[in-house]
């Protein structure tokens, strides 16, 4: 039994101890603990830790396997996320006890604080004491055991698993009702509670979900997107986009949902011109070897970076969105261009991850399909707060595309339109995101980037709290960012346009010193080299793309990606559309759409006589615009407009 | 030729001004199936037209630049389904089929204007095939008399004479020809009439202006075969002129036929039809993927039962018994010759012998003519022509089709018919140097087809009946599509020409990331050409005057910088307090049926009573729905019955106004005209509510029907208040434009309480705009209104707690004008809301 000082040693040098123990077979005493954060996190061996005293956030979080103990009390996000294992405490718990865990069981003497089992998805916490409020809050599965009180809205907005209560049930949750307990059931609880030396001799009620908001009670009539192309705009007011609209929600009494981003114009990287007369450069088949277009991203705090062979990176999209086939084929390309990919919201693929060279692993609010192993193997972390699609709302995924495999995967019941958690259970505010950000370090040994997504909105404010946070870079999402599915009129009217996005971005950066130090990767309607360029010009060290790679990759852009059934296989879990998709040749085909890309940047970079894509500047640009002008500051110069190609056109 | 994804397609080449082209449209890109096609189908259009049921416009689109329509309904090679992208997923649109779905309808009844002749000039034109005469009506169309001088006894070329009528009967060839004879009534045929055996070529240019070559490449190939005396092998495009003439010869009972393009298809499966023939064989030299027959010929072959052996080639023939033994060499692939396809290699000491009753070569046809010999216009086995200018060496005369750049398809005899017509019209117009043609591309911008199931249908092949039962009356092989399969094929169409209303991935943009996804790193050029597209930027989005609009502003979403609440399960409160007196449950008072039908203001107050919303107008609404009376004079008074009441009159008449002395609220209108009076008037006289008019004014749905609302009324009350200090002391109703639950959220965050909706309640009880007014019919029951417009007031609430939700509101007042940024200057500037981004320290 090896024993481990915490008045001695830090806690990253602790951890560090704990797993090389751990990887040796030998138990481990905690001395000392003081209360301190992240203990033991990241462990994923079978060994027994003995805290002697109490420990603080997220003690026992982001592992698998090994038993914990801890004398007294714990703080909160007790066994975060923890896979198997188990940890018995012999205090009290603060609030999320268990959030998130997928298999261990948690064992709480004491008492327990607020949302204890938030967004659980498997194992078990057990608590002799009373809980707080929202026990069980959006809970996928498992089970919870309080032999004391509720504590007011138990199992609120809970998706599946029980609760079992033996003291009053002080109120139900929305979307929870008590029924009757199978007399096996009382068996397996009582043999628990034996195995762990609980006496008890009360009975249970039992409560579950009842089902009342897993689906939306009536369906949009499905329709074909029509081409109101000109209705934002130049059309009637009354157009016959707004009446069909309006029709639609007279039938379903809700907001309409669909694919994509945002459809209407919106200012734009595409309002910007570049001051140099790029029309007439000669074609260089030598261009791309005249420039370095190499980037690295995420060493801010001394991580190992994220190498790009340009300046661009895939966009997060999820595993569940899209089909597995779409998904290699982002992989596949991303390592083929030397770039990276991002799993998005619905966890990590073994395929995924051979395929990809650098993979940047997602952690969203309902952590689905989060776990430490796929951590451990990642290139990068990165935690969602939003994204421009849809800012402020979690994920969604209608039921047709809950498949087994993708509950499976991400830990949740099959079939359920899917509406993911807004936020983080463990982040209310900015100071808690930072101990959440340690905890990944901690988990990780400080060895991977750890990023945040943000969703544009109150940019200034938001990256500043990003930068204090000490984030290694951003991804900042601007409103014509798309999505699988999301409200319309939040796809529509929440968030600022990209080029807001990234201007109000390097301002705050520029306020806080920060423009040097931690790095902005942009995206949302990012389409080629051109708005690459353009955004990097105004201060982004990468771009994304999302849309403009599966539109590569064959997507033809019909909008109805919600529905399940794709029809070239790329946003569908149906095996009889997913075999549309030939996952080699679109490879190749969003390899050759980023080759496009690289010889796009380095064309421009060249032609200013640049030797790094980096030099690109502002004063390179101008506004062709009024609003861009006015967004971005850069001068209001419409005569760069190309007009040689606009005056074959007629007036659309 | 411009392909799917070739520099043409990136740069298109402008067209000659007088082609019908729409390809320098902003919001146009022809699909790949209608640049595959050499005549420019505009096929997206007729699908799409089908599915609307719009058939006789689908028959314009089909025959507008295709005078052989019903024909290439059948046996064109179609090359625009293998470029059609669903080919990849469930297979291509079968554009060919729907097109003679079309023709079946209405070739026979159906008939285009007719064009008179209008100019002197008259043009002759030698060969009655598809080259020929798609030059003659396009020469006939421009205005010209044309002469077309036919060899045989009837006109159609090939189509008449290679294509045995199980494939294409004669009936339909002849529709195509008599439409096209009405419809040109300056164009006289004379058959019978060959060139040098009828007619001299001096004899046709004293007649005529110009002189057009079409005399199509009737003589088939032969190959060397050892032991061959030259008559034991007949070659198959003669096999098919009798065959097609009417004869049915006798045949052996196994038939070899050599070749494998659509010559060989047709013989071998006219053999199998003739009678004595059970065993038809076809030997043909390179693998199926080689085999340049169209693919659905060579399945329908197989399908008959003809055996295909691929990889062998005769090499010797030697009679045997009643027929012959044919020996043949079995080969390989080898290196790619000067067409890129890969050259066949014998291989060593594979010969073998087929014996067999009949040997027909299918082996390529050339062009013979010793009258063009003799003017010295030949070279080799075609028509010595210039493709850039379709000219002969005789500056009077031109020529285009199979005689004078070989063998091909129908479809592209009828490209060089247009090409050639182009360059003679120019030459006739005297143009020295005319634009170099190119195939134009229209659109009848057709809406998408809206089936739900489009993404599931999988590819309807049409009826295939082989042989039939009285094979060697060559019935057809197949039957075209009924009106519902029809449909349900048309909705298949992916609509790649269309706009699906993303302005970011608009077609243009779409079409150019394809193109880089297909385009090799290493193919510069096209690089190049890509990126200049890439440098057009597109035009002001907003054009430099855009009038202010609700839409044009967004809202800030709460990240890290203010509390997320959970907008898909927290509680965000819209039960609305009016004036302190009346509780509705969402922010909306419905305004405009004061003279709507009973059956529509019965089921509108039922829906407003259970949903909890007001009526805001002259008329009393039914029992349980609280009202605030409209009062536009100053001689009205106020209901009994009113739960507030509102007058709406003009400034000089606000000191005349009586106001009942009660507790219920009073409030003001105020339009543009009246803000400054008005506000300082209301908050001096006892009133508490204002209802701004952004329309100007109200008393109908379709007030709102005269265009976009002016948001500056509501700025300018609210700045008036808070000039006063006084931005509490008044509620304020909102009524104008108001289009979504978005449009509310934003309302309140520019100072609204309350918004009406007018015409967007009447569209949901089933109102159609008819200019300017709104009028209903009896299409919907008064329960499916109750429902919709409960179901619209709630579809609106939950928009607008959406927003508040998303901004980190729990309860939808609390929206403030800080939420929201705008993102075009005039709206900014109107509702006083500063653009996104350009907001400084």
């Amino acid at each position: 039994m090896a024993k481990i000082d915490l008045a001695r040693l830090s806690v990253t040098e602790a951890n560090k101890l704990i797993r090389k123990y751990g990887a040796e077979g030998e138990n481990v005493d905690v001395l000392n603990p003081d209360a301190k954060h992240h203990i033991g996190v990241g462990l994923v061996h079978p060994i027994n830790v003995r805290v002697h005293g109490s420990a603080g956030y997220f003690c026992a979080g982001l592992s698998d396997g090994a038993r914990f103990e801890v004398e007294n009390n714990v703080g909160w996000g007790l066994a975060d996320n923890m896979l198997t294992g188990s940890i018995v405490v012999r205090g009290n718990a603060g609030a999320i006890a268990a959030v998130a865990i997928r298999g261990a069981e948690v064992i709480v003497h004491g008492n327990i604080g607020s949302r204890a089992g938030q967004v659980m998805k498997e194992g078990t916490l057990l608590c002799a004491g009373n809980a707080n409020f929202m026990a069980g809050y959006m809970m996928y599965g498992g089970r919870i055991v309080i032999l004391g009180q509720s504590g007011e809205k138990v199992g609120q907005d809970m998706t599946g698993g029980t609760l079992y209560v033996a003291g009053k049930v002080n109120s139900l949750g929305t979307d929870a009702k008590q029924i009757d307990l199978e007399s096996d059931e009382d068996d397996e609880i009582r043999e628990m509670l034996e195995r762990y030396q609980i006496p008890f001799n009360g009975s249970f009620q039992k409560i579950v979900n009842a089902g009342e908001k897993l689906h939306y009670s009536r369906n949009e009539p499905r329709s074909r997107s029509q081409s109101f192309f000109m209705a934002s705009g130049t059309s009637d007011y009354w157009n016959a986009k707004v009446q069909t609209d309006i029709d639609i929600k007279a039938q379903i009494g809700r907001y309409r949902i669909r694919g994509y981003g945002a459809t209407r114009a919106l200012p734009h990287l595409a309002d910007l011109a570049f001051r140099k007369d790029l029309s007439q450069i000669p074609a260089d088949g030598e261009v791309t070897k005249k420039i370095d277009l190499k980037t690295e991203i995420g060493a801010r705090n001394g991580a190992e970076p994220i190498k790009l062979s340009m300046p661009v990176m895939i966009a997060p999209m999820s595993y569940g969105a899209l089909s597995k086939s779409a998904k290699l084929a982002l992989a596949r390309a991303s390592a083929l261009s030397g770039i990276s990919e991002n799993t998005g919201e619905g966890g990590m693929m073994d395929e995924q991850r051979e395929a990809a060279d650098q993979l940047i692993y997602q952690c969203l609010s309902g952590r689905l399909g989060w776990n430490i192993h796929d951590m451990q193997r990642a290139n990068g972390l990165e935690i969602y707060i939003s994204q421009g699609a849809k800012p402020g709302l979690g994920g969604q995924l209608m039921a047709k595309k809950v498949t087994e495999e993708i509950a499976r995967i991400r830990g949740i019941p099959a079939g359920i339109d899917l509406r993911s958690p807004s936020r983080h259970p463990d982040v209310l505010g900015a100071d808690d995101l930072v101990i959440k950000v340690e905890e990944f370090r901690e988990a990780t040994g400080h060895r991977i980037p750890v990023s945040v997504k943000l969703g544009a909105g109150r940019v200034r404010d938001d990256i500043k709290i990003a930068f204090k946070d000490g984030f290694d870079f951003v991804e900042l999402d601007g409103l014509q960012g798309s999505t699988g599915a999301a409200g319309n009129e939040v796809l529509e009217y929440v968030g600022i346009p990209t080029l807001s996005a990234i201007q109000e971005a390097m301002d705050a950066l520029g306020e806080v010193g920060g423009v040097e130090e931690m790095p902005v990767v942009l995206m949302g309607g990012i389409k080629d080299g051109l708005d690459a360029a353009k955004a990097i010009a105004l201060g982004a060290h990468a771009v994304a793309f999302g849309t403009a790679a599966i539109i590569a990759g064959g997507c033809i852009a019909c909008l109805q990606c919600h529905v399940g059934q794709c029809v070239v296989g790329i946003a569908t879990q149906d095996p009889e559309h997913e075999k549309r998709y030939q996952t080699n040749v679109e490879a190749e085909n969003i390899h050759r759409f980023l080759e496009g890309v690289r010889w796009q940047l380095a064309t421009i970079a060249v032609a200013h006589g640049y030797d790094d894509i980096h030099q690109l500047d502002r004063n390179d640009l101008v506004a062709l615009t009024p609003e861009a002008a006015a967004i971005t500051g850069l001068p209001y110069e419409p005569g760069y407009r190309d007009t040689k190609p606009q005056a074959t056109r007629k007036a659309s | 030729m411009t392909t799917v994804y070739s520099i043409d397609r990136v740069a298109m080449p402008p067209a000659p001004k007088q082609f019908a082209d729409d390809t320098a449209e902003l919001h146009f890109v022809p699909a790949p199936c209608q640049v595959a096609c050499p005549i420019g189908t505009d096929a997206p259009s007729y699908i799409a037209h089908i599915w609307d049921g719009e058939i006789e416009k689908a028959f314009e689109a089909i025959t507008a630049t295709n005078p052989f329509s019903s024909i290439c309904g059948r046996v064109c090679d179609a090359p625009c389904e293998p470029a059609c992208r669903r080919v990849d997923s469930d297979g291509a649109i079968a554009i060919r089929n729907l097109k003679r779905y079309v023709m079946d309808k209405l070739g026979t009844s159906h008939q285009l204007p007719v064009k008179e002749v209008t100019r002197s000039e008259t043009i002759a034109i030698v060969g009655g095939g598809p080259a020929g005469l798609t030059a003659a009506h396009d020469l006939a169309e421009a205005g010209f008399a044309v002469h077309v001088y036919e060899q045989s006894d009837r006109l159609g070329g090939m189509m008449a004479w290679g294509i045995p009528a199980f494939r294409l009967p004669q009936n339909v060839i002849q529709e195509d020809i008599d439409r096209m004879l009405d419809h040109c009534p300056g164009i006289s045929v004379h058959t019978n009439t060959g060139l040098g055996s009828g007619i001299s070529l001096d004899e046709l240019k004293k007649r005529h202006d110009v002189v057009l070559i079409t005399i199509g490449a009737w003589i088939g190939k032969t190959m060397p075969l050892k032991g061959s005396n030259g008559s034991d092998a007949i070659d198959g495009v003669g096999f098919l002129r009798e065959v097609n003439g009417g004869a049915r010869p006798e045949m052996p009972e196994t038939v070899v036929v050599v070749g494998g393009g659509d010559v060989a298809m047709d013989a071998c499966r006219a053999a199998l039809r003739l009678p004595g023939c059970k065993k038809v064989k076809v030997l043909y030299r390179r693998g199926p993927d080689e085999m340049p027959a169209r693919l659905d010929e060579l399945e329908g072959a197989i399908k008959e039962g003809i055996e295909i052996v691929y990889n062998t080639q005769p090499v010797a023939i030697s009679p045997a018994g009643d027929g012959y033994n044919l020996t043949c060499i079995q080969t390989e692939l080898g290196a790619p010759d000067e067409d890129g396809r890969r050259r066949p290699v014998d291989v060593a000491g594979s010969e073998h012998d087929i014996p067999c009753g009949k040997v027909i070569l299918a082996v390529g046809q050339k062009a013979e003519c010793s009258e063009l010999d003799g003017h010295k216009l030949m070279e080799w086995d075609r028509v010595h022509t210039e493709w850039e200018s379709m000219r002969t060496e005789d500056p009077q005369v031109f020529a285009a089709g199979d005689g004078a750049f070989g063998g091909s398809t129908i479809v592209m005899a009828m490209q060089h018919g247009h090409r050639a017509a182009y360059y003679i019209n120019a030459h006739l117009d005297a143009v020295d140097a005319p634009m170099p043609y190119r195939t134009p591309f229209r659109t009848r911008a057709v809406k998408i087809a809206d089936d739900a199931q489009w993404e599931v249908f999988n590819r309807h092949e049409q009826d295939f009946h082989g042989v039939g039962a009285e094979p060697v009356k060559f019935p057809e092989i197949e039957t075209t599509y009924t009106d519902e399969e029809a449909r349900k094929e048309a909705a298949r169409c992916y609509r790649c020409d269309a706009e699906t209303g993303s302005t970011d991935y608009s077609v243009r943009n779409r079409e150019d990331i394809f193109v880089m996804a297909r385009t090799n790193k290493n193919d510069v050029k096209t690089q190049q050409a890509i990126f200049r597209h890439r440098l057009e930027n597109r035009d002001n989005p907003f054009g430099e005057n855009r009038p202010a609009d609700l839409q044009d502003l967004v809202f800030l979403p709460a990240n890290l910088s203010r509390l997320v609440i959970d907008p898909y399960r927290d509680a965000c409160s819209v039960n609305t307090t009016f004036c302190s007196s009346i509780e509705l449950e969402g922010p909306f008072m419905v305004t405009g049926f004061d003279a709507a039908p009973e059956q529509v203001t019965m089921a509108l107050d039922e829906g407003l009573r259970q949903q909890g919303a007001a009526y805001l107008g002259a008329r009393q609404p039914a029992d349980g729905v609280s009202w605030v009376q409209f009062i536009e004079n100053t001689t009205e008074s106020a209901s009994n019955r009113a739960d507030a009441i509102v007058y709406a009159v003009g400034k000089e008449d606000f000191a005349k106004l009586d106001l009942p002395e009660d507790d219920r609220p009073k409030g003001l209108a105020v339009t543009a005209d009246t803000v400054s009076e008005a506000v300082p008037f209301a908050l001096e006289n006892g009133f508490h509510f204002l209802l701004t008019l952004a329309n100007g004014r109200m008393g109908s749905a379709e007030s709102e029907l005269s265009g976009a609302p002016d948001l500056t009324v509501l700025r300018d009350v609210m700045r008036t208040m808070r000039a006063m200090n006084r931005e509490e002391d008044l509620d304020i109703i909102y009524f104008g434009g108001l289009r979504t639950g978005t449009d509310a959220a934003k309302l309140i965050g520019l100072g609204a309480n309350v918004m009406v909706l007018g015409t967007a309640m009447g569209l949901a009880l089933g109102g159609q705009i008819d200019g300017a007014t709104l009028s209903y019919d009896a299409s919907l029951s008064g329960e499916e209104r109750i429902d919709r417009t409960k179901s619209l007031l709630r579809g609106l609430t939950t928009e607008a707690s959406i927003m508040a939700r998303c901004t980190g509101k729990t309860n939808i007042h609390n929206i403030e004008p800080e939420d929201l940024r705008s993102i075009t200057l005039m709206t900014a500037e109107a509702s006083g809301i500063p653009l996104a981004g350009a907001v400084k320290k």
